[in-house]
C-alpha cells in the first residue's frame, strides 16, 4: 500500500512540477531582468528586506519611487560608507533603523543591482490581491500534496473495485441469460442440470485424500508459522516509526537542500551520549532571519512562527515574552531503558556516519526510524565494523597486544570486548 | 603463622543458637510455603488439570492483549534556550559547602544528583562522610514545605514580610527582647547579616545551641587558655591516643578529618615505614572509635573522671579526691596508660567526650603535662565547627518563662525536639508574640511558630563557612529552589531594612571586603577552588597552669551523682551514632537504612547492655525494657552489646522525631530528654533504672545475613609479628599449589582489580551511602531488613573476636572467653563483589546473565536475568542481591525511589532494576566506561586515576584502592604488592579481583 501510495505521491507531484514550471517559464517570459534579480534578492536580500513588509530593513515595495537609480546602485553597494560621508537620505534611513546596518555588497555589478530592483518592481506592481510570487503555486500544493495523493489513491480503488463488481454482476446475467435461452431452445436437459449440480464432485473427493490433505495442513502451518514467527520477533520493533511531530521540520531542506552539518544542530553527538535535539536557541540563529516569507504570500512560514511561539518572540518588535513554552517533540528512537548507548563514542571516537544508523536522513521530509535498534543488529555491526584506531594513542597498547595474541585477524568492536553484556548493560 | 582465632558477627552466631542455624540453612531466613502450596491447593485439587487450562487460556489471551499495545509515545523536550556550560548527557560539578566542608556536587541537566568532596578542602581533602553523601537526597525530600506558612495556612512572601515587621516593630517599641535561636553558624556572611539585625533591633541577641553540645570542651579551654573554642585536634601527629569516650572517628567534632588524621599513622604507607600509632579507648559504650581501637577498656560513666584524675596523678599530678576504680582492669590500665604517656612525650593525645567543663579542664591539664599542646593539639588554629552555649540557652528559655522575649527566631535550630523537656520549652514559648522558624519543614519547633518562613536547601543557595581558623569556603547553587523558599538570611535582611537585601550580593560584598582581600584571589577562582586557606597560624605551646582542686572537688561529685543504689540501677549514656546523627537527618531513608557501624541495626535505636548484664537482670536479647529516670522514661527494646560497659546503658540519640516526615515517622525514641543538664552544660550521663517489660520487638539487624559460615575470612596480626615478618597474618606461605580447571581469561587490556585495607577501614559506612547514590539502591525498610533483603552492594562486615591475651585458642579457654564476653576486639571488612576470575555464580546461571569481561569484571545483565537466584545461592561471599519487588514503583515501599520527585536524584546512567532480578556491586562500571571513553576522545591511553569507584572516592581514610591491575605502576597495583595482600577465602580459588590487607594491632602484651 505504501509503495502505491509513494508512486502516486511522485506522480502528483511530478505533474504538478511540470505544470508550475510551465507557468513559471510563461511568468518569467515578460521580465527576464527580474528573473535574474530574484535570484540574487533571495540569495542576498531575503536575510533583512521583504517587499511588503518590514524585516529588519524596511519593505521594499516602491523603493524605485523614493530614491533615484543612481542613489539606489550607490547604495545597494556600499551603504556604510554613503553613512559615513553624510549623505542625508543615507542618514536618515540609517537613524530610521538603528542600530541595523546594511551591509555592503561590492561583489555585485551594476547590471545586478538593476536586475534587483527591476524584479523588486515587479513584485511591488502586482495587484494586492493575488500576488503570485514565482514558487507560490508549488509551495502551496506541496502542502496539501498528501491530501490529494490520499484521495486520488481512495477513489482510483473504489472504481476498480465497482468496475470488479460492475464486471461480475454482468457475467451473472450474461450467464443466467445464457441458460434461459439454452433451456428455450431445450438444448440443456434436467439430467444435465444435475451433472451441472454435482460439479463439486472433484473437490468432496479430492477432500477425502489424505495425502492431498496432509500437503494442505502442512502448508498451513509453515505459512502460519512463519508469519508468526516474524511478528513475534518484530514485536516492539518499530522501524519505519514516524510520529507526526510538533513542527514540520524537514531534514531534507536543512540537511539535504541546505547542506547544514549535522553537528551544528546536534552538538552532543560528539561530546555526549545523547546528540540532544536542538534548542529553540539553535533555531533562532537563522530563523532570526530565515522566515521564508517568499513561499507565504510575505507571511512568515507557519511552521517557523511556531518556534517564535515557543519562544514567545515577536518578530516584529524582534522582543522575547516570558511566556515560553517548550516544544514537544515525539521520540522515534527509543532505546530502552537497560541498553546504554553514546553517540560520541560511536561519531567522535569510531568516526561513524550519522546515516550508518539513521538512514538518508538528508533526504527525509519528516524523520522516521531506519534501523532497527534491535540487540542484533547492533551485535552485527560490532562483529563487522573495525575499530577505529589510527591516530589514536588510546589503543596503541590494546593493538600491541592484540597483534600479540591474535596476528592478522581483523581488530573489530567485538575483538576488542564490545560483545559484552556489561559494555551496553548496566 | 595463620591466626587460629574464632570471629563471629553476633552473639546468635558465636553460641550457634537453633534460630540462627535454622535461618542459615536455606537461601531465604524465611520458610517457602512450597509444601503448604502441595497440600492445600496443589496437587491434590479437584480440577486442576481445568484450573490449569483456564489459567494457561487467560494467560495467553491476557499476553496477546498486552502484545498489541503500540509502543507508547515518548516525548523528548529540549531547553528552549540550553545553558552555554549544559550538555545534556554530560554531568556538571559544582563547588559547594557541606558542614563547613568544601565539597563538589554533581549535576545532570541541572539536577544535583551526587556529592564528592572537594580535593582542595583542607578538612576532607576530597572525602566526604555518609551524611555528607545522603544529603542530596534531602534536596529531593517531599515533607518539605512548598512554600512560607502564617498559622499552618500558605501565604505569600509580602505578606509574611508585612507581617512579621510590623510586628517586630511592635516588640521594639515595647521594649522587650527579641531571639535569633540556632545551631552553630560558622557562616560569616550570616554572622553579619545576624550583627546587622541586632544593630536595627538592639534588643535582639543570638543564641546558639547544638543538639550534642560541645560547650564543656570550649569553655574548659576558655578557662584554661582564654580561648573561647575547639582547638584543632591533629590525630596525625599522634603516636599515642588516649580516647575517654570521645567517638571521634564517629561522630566527634570532625569525623571525616579524624579518620584521614588518624589512619595517616596506620595505613600501608605508614606500615611500611615500620611506624603504626597507638590507640587506647576508654569508654562505656562500644562506639565506632572503640571498635578500632588496639586496646579497649570499659570504663563506667560515673567512673570516667576519676580515671582521669588517676592518670593526672599517675602523671606527676597531686590531686586529692582521687581513688581506685572499681574495675581493677581499668585501674591497672590507667597505670601502664601513663607510663605509655609519659614515654610519648609530645607525641601524646588525651582526648575526652564529656561535655563537662570540669572535666575538660582536667584533660587539658593532662595534656598539658604530656606535651600535647603545640604538637598534637593546637589551639591557636581554632576549630569553630561547633560555638554552641548551653547555659545561654537555658537562659533563653528562661527569659521566656519570665514573659520578657516577645519575639523568636529559630534557624536551624529545633528545640521542641531536642531539648530536653520539650513541654518545658513549649510552654514557654507560647509565651511569645512573634514566633518565627525558617525551618523547611513543618517540624517540631515550626509547628508550634505562627511563622514559618522556609530556608533553601544548601544545594539551592549561595552560603559559605570559615570551619576552621583562616579556611573558608563558598557554596554555590546547583538547582533553582525546587519549592517558593527563601534565604533565611535574605528575611533577617529585609526585616531589619538593610540596605542590601539580596543575599547573593550580600556575600559577594562580605568575602571582597574581608576575605578575598586577605587571600588576593578573585570570585571567580573562588568559586572554582571552593575555599580559601589564609594558612595556618603558627602553633603556640600553651602553659596551663589552673588550680585544679576544685575542679576535682567537681568531677568527684558529679561521678557520685552517677551511681545510684538498687538492683536495676544502671549509668545510662545517650551518644549520637554515625548514620542519623543528631536528627537533623532523621528523614534520609538512605541514612536509617545505613546499618549502625557496630551493631549493624538500621531503621531503629535500642537500649545496648552488656550480655552479662543482661543476664544478670534477666533480660533477653530483644526483651522490651523500660530505661528510666526521675524525669524521663522510654521503652526499647535491648541490644546485648558485647564489650558494653557492665551496669551501663547506651541509647541513640537522633530517633524519635515526630515530624520530620515520612521516613523517620515511627523510627526508634527520643532519648534528647536524657540529657542532663548540670554545671552549666548539657550532659550525657545520667543515673537511671532499668526493667524488664512485656513483650519484644524484632530489632532490623543486618549483622548474621549473609553470613559466611565460620570460614576463616579475617586476617589479622599484631604489630610486633608484623614487623619480624610482614607476611605475618596472611596464611602465606604454605606453598599451596594452584590447580585449574579453567582456561585463563585473557585480559589484554585492563585488568580492574580493588585492593582494601583492613588496617585503613573505620567501619564509617560512607561507601555504602555512596554506592546507593551512585548505583540507585532502593531503600527497602524496616520489614524487609528483618527478611534479610537489604539490597547494599557494598556492606561492612563487622567481626567480634576474644582478645587472645597471648593464651592459646583452646576449647577450655573459649568456654571461659563466653564468659568474659566483655573483652572483645572488633574487625570492619568492607565486603562487596569480588569479580573473581572463576566466579562460582557465571557457571550455575542457566541463562548467562552473568558473565566475564575481558577486563576482569564480572558483568551482571539484569534484562538477561530470570530471577533463578541459583549464583546468589553459589557465591561464597554472599554479594548478590534480588529484588524481590519493584521497588520503585510500589506503594510499599514509600521510601524514596517510588516517589516521581525523589526520583530525579537517581544516576541516569544507571539502570533501576526491576523485580524478579539479581544485581550486584558493578565496580562501577558507569564510571569505567566513562572514564575509559573520556581517555578515547581524549586520544590518550587512560591514566591511573581516571576511574574511581564511588566507595574509593568518598572513603575517608583511602582504605578502598580501585585501578588497573594491568599496569604495574597504578596505586593498585602497588598496593596489591603488600606483604599484607591476601585474598578472602583464596582456598577455594575462586581468584578474586579485590585483595585484602591484613588488619594490624599495636597491642602491648601485659
Amino acid at each position: 500500500m505504501r509503495s502505491i501510495s509513494l508512486f502516486f505521491r511522485s506522480v502528483t507531484k511530478s505533474l504538478i512540477l511540470i505544470s508550475s514550471l510551465s507557468i513559471a517559464s510563461v511568468t518569467m517570459s515578460f521580465a527576464q531582468d527580474a528573473g535574474a534579480g530574484a535570484a540574487i534578492f533571495k540569495q542576498k536580500c531575503t536575510a533583512c528586506h521583504g517587499i511588503d513588509k518590514k524585516v529588519i530593513g524596511p519593505a521594499l515595495k516602491g523603493v524605485h519611487e523614493r530614491h533615484d537609480e543612481a542613489w539606489l546602485l550607490k547604495w545597494t553597494k556600499n551603504a556604510p560608507s554613503m553613512i559615513a560621508s553624510g549623505d542625508p537620505a543615507a542618514k536618515a534611513l540609517f537613524d530610521q533603523y538603528k542600530p541595523a546596518m546594511m551591509t555592503a555588497f561590492p561583489e555585485l555589478s551594476d547590471d545586478d543591482v538593476k536586475n534587483i530592483y527591476a524584479y523588486i518592481k515587479a513584485e511591488g506592481e502586482k495587484p494586492a490581491g493575488a500576488p503570485v510570487p514565482p514558487g507560490g503555486p508549488e509551495g502551496k500544493d506541496a502542502a496539501a500534496d498528501g491530501e490529494v495523493s490520499n484521495f486520488m489513491l481512495f477513489g482510483l480503488l473504489a472504481v476498480i473495485v465497482i468496475a470488479f463488481l460492475v464486471i461480475l454482476v454482468l457475467n451473472r446475467v450474461i450467464h443466467t441469460l445464457e441458460r434461459v435461452m439454452l433451456q428455450k431452445q431445450g438444448l440443456i436437459t434436467e439430467e444435465e442440470e444435475e451433472i451441472q449440480k454435482d460439479r463439486f464432485a472433484g473437490l468432496k473427493k479430492l477432500s477425502k485424500n489424505k495425502k492431498f490433505i496432509f500437503f494442505v495442513v502442512l502448508l498451513a502451518i509453515i505459512f502460519l508459522g512463519t508469519a508468526g514467527w516474524k511478528t513475534m520477533w518484530n514485536t516492539g520493533v518499530n522501524t519505519g516509526y514516524q510520529p507526526v511531530q510538533p513542527i514540520k521540520f524537514s531534514h531534507q531542506l536543512h540537511a539535504g537542500v541546505n547542506k547544514i552539518d549535522c553537528q551544528y544542530c546536534h552538538t552532543g553527538a560528539f561530546k555526549s551520549k545523547n546528540a540532544s535535539i536542538p534548542s529553540a536557541n539553535v533555531c533562532m540563529n537563522c530563523h532570526n532571519y530565515v522566515q521564508a516569507t517568499d513561499k507565504y504570500d510575505g507571511e512568515i512560514s507557519p511552521e517557523i512562527m511556531k518556534i517564535y511561539k515557543a519562544l514567545d518572540y515577536n518578530p516584529e518588535t524582534r522582543v522575547y515574552g516570558n511566556n515560553q513554552k517548550p516544544i514537544e517533540w515525539v521520540r522515534i528512537h527509543n532505546l530502552p531503558d537497560f541498553a546504554y548507548f553514546n553517540h560520541s563514542q560511536h561519531v567522535k571516537v569510531a568516526g561513524i556516519e550519522c546515516q550508518k544508523c539513521h538512514g538518508p536522513i538528508q533526504t527525509m521530509e519528516e524523520v522516521y526510524q531506519y534501523s532497527p535498534l534491535t540487540m542484533k543488529w547492533c551485535i552485527n555491526c560490532h562483529k563487522e565494523t573495525e575499530v577505529n584506531h589510527k591516530d589514536n594513542a588510546h589503543y596503541d597498547k590494546l593493538m600491541a597486544a592484540h597483534d600479540q595474541l591474535k596476528k592478522g585477524q581483523k581488530v573489530t568492536a567485538a575483538v576488542l570486548g564490545g560483545l559484552e553484556c556489561g559494555k551496553c548493560h548496566y | 603463622m595463620e591466626s587460629n582465632k574464632k570471629y563471629w558477627k553476633g552473639l546468635e552466631e558465636l553460641q550457634n543458637s537453633t534460630q540462627f542455624v535454622e535461618n542459615n540453612k536455606g537461601e531465604f531466613s524465611e520458610k517457602l510455603p512450597i509444601e503448604e502450596v502441595l497440600n492445600e491447593a496443589g496437587l491434590s485439587t479437584v480440577a486442576p488439570r481445568r484450573d490449569f487450562l483456564k489459567a494457561l487460556g487467560f494467560g495467553l489471551g491476557a499476553v496477546t492483549l498486552a502484545a498489541c499495545n503500540p509502543a507508547p509515545v515518548t516525548k523528548s523536550i529540549p531547553y528552549l534556550v540550553k545553558p552555554e556550560e549544559i550538555v545534556p548527557g554530560i554531568p556538571n560539578f559544582y563547588s559547594s559547602t557541606f558542614k563547613g566542608q568544601s565539597v563538589l556536587v554533581k549535576t545532570r541537566e541541572g539536577r544535583p544528583i551526587k556529592i564528592e568532596g572537594n580535593p582542595n578542602c583542607i578538612i576532607t581533602k576530597g572525602r566526604l562522610s555518609a551524611q555528607g553523601q545522603a544529603s542530596v537526597l534531602d534536596l529531593y525530600d517531599v515533607s518539605k514545605l512548598k512554600g512560607p506558612a502564617y498559622n499552618g495556612n500558605t501565604t505569600t512572601w509580602p505578606q509574611l514580610d508585612q507581617y512579621v515587621k510590623g510586628e517586630l516593630n511592635k516588640v521594639q517599641a515595647g521594649g522587650k527582647k527579641i531571639r535569633i535561636v540556632s545551631s552553630t553558624i560558622n557562616s560569616p556572611s550570616t554572622k553579619r547579616v545576624i550583627a546587622d539585625f541586632v544593630a536595627k533591633y538592639p534588643n535582639s541577641k543570638h543564641v546558639q545551641v547544638d543538639a550534642v553540645s560541645y560547650t564543656g570542651i570550649i569553655k574548659a579551654n576558655e578557662n584554661s587558655f582564654g580561648v573561647a573554642a575547639l582547638p584543632r585536634y591533629r590525630f596525625d601527629k599522634a603516636d599515642l591516643i588516649v580516647s575517654f569516650d570521645a567517638d571521634f572517628l564517629g561522630t566527634w567534632i570532625s569525623p571525616v578529618e579524624y579518620n584521614r588524621q588518624y589512619v595517616s599513622n596506620r595505613n600501608n604507607t605508614s606500615l611500611k615505614n615500620k611506624k603504626m600509632s597507638r590507640h587506647i579507648q576508654f569508654e562505656s559504650g562500644m562506639s565506632m572509635t572503640g571498635t578500632n581501637a588496639d586496646t579497649r577498656i570499659q570504663l563506667k560513666p560515673s567512673e570516667q573522671g576519676i580515671a582521669l584524675m588517676n592518670l593526672y596523678n599517675a602523671l606527676g599530678g597531686t590531686l586529692a579526691g582521687s581513688k581506685k576504680l572499681t574495675n581493677a582492669n581499668a585501674e591497672k590500665s590507667i597505670m601502664l596508660v601513663a607510663k605509655e604517656l609519659a614515654a610519648a612525650k609530645g607525641k601524646g593525645l588525651v582526648v575526652c567526650g564529656s561535655n563537662d567543663v570540669s572535666v575538660q579542664i582536667l584533660v587539658n591539664a593532662i595534656n598539658s603535662l604530656i606535651g600535647s599542646y603545640g604538637s598534637t593539639i593546637d589551639v591557636a588554629n581554632a576549630s569553630y565547627q561547633y560555638a554552641g552555649n548551653d547555659a545561654e540557652f537555658v537562659e533563653f528559655i528562661n527569659e521566656m518563662k519570665r514573659g520578657e522575649v516577645d519575639a523568636v527566631f529559630f534557624l536551624n535550630s529545633n528545640p521542641a525536639y531536642d531539648y530536653v523537656n520539650a513541654k518545658e520549652f513549649s510552654d514557654a514559648l507560647a509565651k511569645v508574640k512573634l514566633r518565627v522558624s525558617f525551618a523547611d519543614r513543618q517540624d517540631e519547633t515550626a509547628s508550634l511558630c505562627q511563622v514559618v518562613a522556609p530556608a533553601h536547601h544548601y544545594l539551592e543557595s549561595w552560603s559559605d563557612a570559615n570551619p576552621l581558623e583562616g579556611y573558608y569556603t563558598i557554596g554555590q547553587p546547583t538547582i533553582n529552589p525546587v519549592n517558593d523558599t527563601r534565604y533565611a538570611e535574605e528575611g533577617l535582611l529585609i526585616w531589619s531594612d538593610n540596605a542590601v537585601k539580596d543575599y547573593y550580593q550580600y556575600i559577594q560584598n562580605n568575602w571582597s571586603a574581608n576575605i578575598l582581600s586577605q587571600s588576593g584571589s578573585t570570585w571567580k577562582e573562588l568559586l572554582q577552588k571552593g575555599s580559601v586557606y589564609l594558612g595556618e597560624k603558627p602553633a603556640a605551646a600553651s602553659a596551663f597552669s589552673r588550680d585544679l582542686n576544685a575542679v576535682a572537688q567537681t568531677i568527684v561529685n558529679q561521678s557520685n551523682a552517677l551511681v545510684k543504689g538498687g538492683d536495676n540501677a544502671v549509668e545510662l549514656s545517650v551518644y549520637e551514632n554515625v548514620a542519623v546523627g543528631d536528627g537533623k537527618f532523621a528523614n534520609n531513608p538512605w541514612l536509617q537504612e545505613l546499618p549502625d557501624p557496630v551493631s549493624k541495626v538500621t531503621w531503629d535505636n535500642y537500649a545496648a547492655i552488656a550480655p552479662k548484664f543482661a543476664e544478670k537482670l534477666g533480660i533477653a536479647e530483644l526483651d522490651m525494657v523500660e530505661v528510666k529516670t526521675d524525669k524521663y522514661s522510654v521503652t526499647l527494646p535491648v541490644l546485648l552489646q558485647p564489650g558494653q560497659a557492665i551496669g551501663t546503658v547506651s541509647i541513640a540519640l537522633g530517633y524519635g522525631r515526630t515530624k520530620a516526615g515520612k521516613a523517620a515517622a515511627e523510627v526508634g525514641k527520643n532519648a534528647y530528654p536524657f540529657l542532663n543538664f548540670v554545671n552549666g552544660t548539657f550532659q550525657t550521663h545520667t543515673a537511671a533504672s532499668i526493667s524488664k517489660v512485656a513483650g519484644t520487638y524484632e530489632l532490623a539487624q543486618t549483622q548474621t545475613h549473609h553470613t559466611i559460615e565460620g570460614r576463616n575470612i579475617i586476617r589479622e596480626t599484631t604489630l610486633k609479628d608484623y614487623l619480624k615478618d610482614p607476611h605475618a597474618g596472611t596464611g602465606k606461605g604454605h606453598g599451596a599449589n594452584k590447580y585449574d580447571l579453567w582456561d585463563k581469561y585473557e585480559q589484554p587490556g585492563h585488568n580492574w582489580v580493588m585492593a582494601i585495607d583492613l588496617n585503613a577501614c573505620t567501619g564509617c559506612g560512607a561507601c555504602i551511602v555512596a554506592c546507593n547514590a551512585e548505583n540507585n539502591i532502593p531503600v527497602v525498610g524496616r520489614d524487609e531488613v528483618r527478611r534479610r533483603r537489604e539490597m547494599h552492594w557494598i556492606r561492612i562486615d563487622r567481626y567480634y573476636t576474644f582478645n587472645e591475651g597471648g593464651e592459646k585458642i583452646t576449647e577450655e579457654n573459649e568456654i571461659k572467653d563466653l564468659e568474659n564476653m566483655d573483652n572483645v576486639s572488633v574487625i570492619h571488612q568492607p565486603m562487596m563483589c569480588q569479580h573473581c576470575e572463576h566466579a562460582p555464580c557465571e557457571t550455575v546461571c542457566p541463562v548467562i546473565a552473568t558473565m566475564h569481561s575481558s577486563d576482569g569484571l564480572n558483568h551482571m545483565a539484569y534484562n538477561r536475568c530470570i530471577g533463578t537466584r541459583y549464583c546468589a545461592n553459589n557465591c561464597p561471599y554472599k554479594v548478590r542481591r534480588f529484588n524481590w519487588f519493584n521497588y520503585w514503583n510500589d506503594s510499599r515501599f514509600d521510601n524514596y525511589m517510588n516517589n516521581e520527585f525523589t526520583q530525579l536524584v537517581l544516576n541516569p546512567d544507571v539502570s533501576v532494576r526491576s523485580r524478579g532480578v539479581m544485581e550486584k556491586c558493578s565496580m562501577c562500571i558507569q564510571r569505567i566506561q566513562s572514564g575509559k571513553l573520556q581517555a578515547k576522545l581524549e586520544k590518550r591511553p587512560m591514566k591511573d586515576g581516571d576511574v574511581k569507584t564511588a566507595c574509593q572516592q568518598t572513603c575517608p581514610t583511602n582504605a578502598i584502592i580501585f585501578g588497573d591491575g594491568n599496569d604495574p605502576e597504578s596505586e593498585v597495583s602497588k598496593a596489591l604488592q603488600s606483604e599484607r595482600t591476601y585474598y578472602v577465602l583464596e582456598e577455594i580459588n575462586t581468584m578474586p579481583g579485590v585483595g585484602y590487607q591484613t588488619k594490624v594491632r599495636n597491642t602491648v602484651e601485659a
